[in-house]
């Protein structure tokens, strides 16, 4: 039983956000790059699979410029992955999840894996592409929010909880399929040192750039182009309601949301 | 003249607001061209109809009761076929979004999610601005064309009026469809837990209440104040970790993003972990009894004052104006 697992780098949460000189891309100056939030949560769900069912093995892969993909794959391996695939950004690629779908689909399908694990949404674009167009290009069933996988009877078939609008939809998935994660319910493990040193020395199959180029072409003309990247115009702070009683400050307010701000119902 | 196929999605009792938005939006786009609604899945197409579209085509098999992505995405490109439309838009929904990366590979469009601004060019390409990194920052994007699929953040476009008379609608030729394509096995559901009025994510006003608020009892006061203005509940990380109310309330980084015409937060200090999770809101209001906790930094408008006096008063005067 083989699980895949999608990883990929996001700037970790301290990051100042701002723009490069070019005014397109986030500046990575000094950027550290972590796993995406919820791939952590794919990565735990995968290891908690894997306690289980015994003989699985669970292969972490990650798309992106080599000395960021391999970062966090080595923070997978620490965590408990058995093994990982670094998939080489060609140069100049736009950063379209058409693309990252193309390549990761071209790695995962040279391990062929029953059950491929991925984020909802990473926390740098959060467009929730890869996974799904992954899934089509593998043909495989998907299924989105997930916050809770077990196995049901065997290997052969899960149920999942997935959080959807309104509530908790409890599905039946017979495998192979790609499921994504919202929060686990879990908290994610964090890695011990002693594996967090071992995984420096870990292998990390790499799979050519030249392949990697070949299997994003069919969609070369489609990829978006990033044309700006901003930050919103500071906030000046709130502009403060001046009152004399309860009864005061609630009518200011509701003529306010009325007549300035328009949001009144 | 470049149609376009809006993907509807059942609700309890009609389809989720965000496909009105869709449908107005989708107006601006098709420029002249159709817009056509997808309604997929057995029941009343009623509601469907009313939407600002011309047409309705329909899947009411019941294999479509629970459709899964992969069945979404080969009925919007058979629909997109027979529209004839170059845009899909999906809603801005948690199962809706999912069909956005699928239906760009298999129909062979550029694709983006969670858009708030969209244009088209002269040479067919598609403009696009998105939220990133939870609202701190914004991005543009260029999608070529012809074909496109997007999704739209939830609130971002104005709802147009119903349509009257309704839109007439026809079944769509279905398909083959691939291996991948079985509807879902749903096996159960549970509602979220104190699902009172609008679900959170998909509410244009949303009222959350914090430790200021000093007790379980209190924080009825925030509901009734929902409950007045239609409005959906949320709570800082505070009050979900003592147990007030569930986790499923939690605004922020380990918690829900919002981005509603609305926010009032009442009783909430600002930790950045809240403030990532509501800061992409239209208008945000804040009461609090420090002048200088942080939350007046991200706020529209601001009250200082004790919350248990403020926020009943509010509710009165927002149910007198509202004639309730
Ligand atoms: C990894 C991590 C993730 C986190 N994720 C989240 C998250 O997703 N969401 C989240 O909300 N938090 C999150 N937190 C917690 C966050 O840091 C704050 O601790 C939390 O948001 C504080 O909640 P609060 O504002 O209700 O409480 P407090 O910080 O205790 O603030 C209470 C506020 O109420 C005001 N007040 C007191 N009495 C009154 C009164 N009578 N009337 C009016 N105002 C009054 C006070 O002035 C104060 O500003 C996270 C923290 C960590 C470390
Ligand atoms: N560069 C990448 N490398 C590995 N996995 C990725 C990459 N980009 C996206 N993914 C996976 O796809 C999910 C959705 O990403 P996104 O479409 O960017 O929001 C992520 O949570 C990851 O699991």
């Amino acid at each position: 039983m083989e699980i895949a697992v999608l990883v990929k780098p996001v700037p970790d949460a301290e990051t100042r956000l701002r723009p490069d000189a070019s005014g397109q891309e986030l500046d990575p100056e000094g950027v550290k790059w972590v796993a995406a939030g919820y791939d952590e949560s794919a990565i735990e769900q995968a290891l908690l699979l894997r306690e289980s069912a015994p003989g699985t093995t669970v292969r972490a892969f990650s798309y992106g410029p080599i000395a960021r993909a391999e970062e966090v794959l080595r923070s997978a391996i620490a965590l408990g992955c058995d093994a990982a695939t670094s998939v080489e950004a060609p140069p100049g690629t736009p950063p379209d999840g058409l693309a990252v779908a193309r390549a990761l689909g071209l790695a995962v399908a040279r391990h062929p894996a029953s059950l491929v694990l991925c984020g909802k949404q990473a926390g740098d674009d959060e467009s929730g592409i890869v996974g799904p167009a992954v899934a089509e290009l593998l043909g495989l069933p998907d299924f989105g929010v997930a916050v809770n996988v077990r196995w049901e009877g065997g290997i052969e078939r899960l149920s999942i909880q997935r959080s959807v609008e309104g509530g908790l939809e409890g599905v039946r998935v017979t495998l192979p399929a790609l499921v994504s994660l919202q929060q686990a319910w879990n908290d994610p493990r964090t890695a011990k040192l002693p594996n967090i040193l071992k995984s420096r020395k870990a292998p990390i199959e790499r799979i050519p750039v030249a392949d990697v180029a070949a299997a994003i072409a069919p969609s070369a003309s489609l990829l978006a182009r990033r044309v700006a990247f901003r930050l919103p115009p500071p906030r000046t702070g709130a502009k403060m309601i001046e009152y004399s009683s309860p009864d005061d400050a609630a009518q200011k307010l509701v003529r306010i949301l009325r007549e300035e701000a328009k949001v009144f119902p | 003249m470049s149609g376009v196929v809006v993907v509807l999605e059942r609700v309890p009792g009609g389809i989720a607001s965000v496909c009105g938005e869709a449908a107005g939006a989708a107006r601006a786009l098709a420029g002249g061209g159709p817009v056509v609604g997808l309604l997929v899945g057995p029941g009343d197409s009623t509601a469907a109809t009313e939407l600002a579209v011309d047409k309705v085509l329909t899947a009411d098999g019941p294999e479509f009761e629970h459709p899964s992505t992969a069945q979404l995405g080969a009925l919007a490109a058979a629909a997109a076929d027979a529209a004839p439309a170059t845009t899909i838009l999906f809603p801005g929904t948690a199962r809706g979004r999912d069909g956005v990366g699928r239906t760009a590979i298999r129909w062979g469009a550029s694709a983006a999610t969670s858009v708030t601004e969209v244009t088209r060019d002269e040479s067919g390409s598609l403009h696009v601005r998105r939220p990133v990194f939870g609202g701190r920052a914004t991005e543009e994007l260029e999608l070529p064309g012809p074909r496109h699929v997007l999704s739209l953040k939830p609130h971002a476009f104005p709802l147009p009026p119903a349509r009257s008379p309704p839109a007439s609608s026809e079944p769509l030729a279905i398909p083959d469809s691939p291996k991948s394509s079985r509807p879902v096995e749903v096996t159960g559901f549970t509602p979220t837990a104190g699902g009172k009025g609008p679900e959170l994510g998909d509410a244009s006003i949303v009222v959350s209440g914090g430790r200021g608020l000093r007790s379980p009892e209190n924080f009825g006061l925030v509901e009734e104040l929902a409950e007045s203005l239609g409005a959906a509940v949320g709570a800082s990380r505070a009050v979900t970790d003592a147990g007030w109310r569930p986790g499923s309330y939690q605004v922020g980084q380990t918690g829900r993003a919002v981005s509603p015409q609305l926010y009032i937060a009442l009783g909430i200090s600002g930790a950045i972990q809240h403030i990532v999770g509501m800061v992409s809101s239209r208008v945000i209001v804040a009461v609090n009894s420090d002048p200088h906790a942080p939350i007046f930094q991200v706020a529209d408008y601001g009250i200082v004052g004790d919350a248990l006096q403020i926020v009943p008063a509010l509710t009165r005067e927002v149910r007198k104006a509202r004639g309730l």
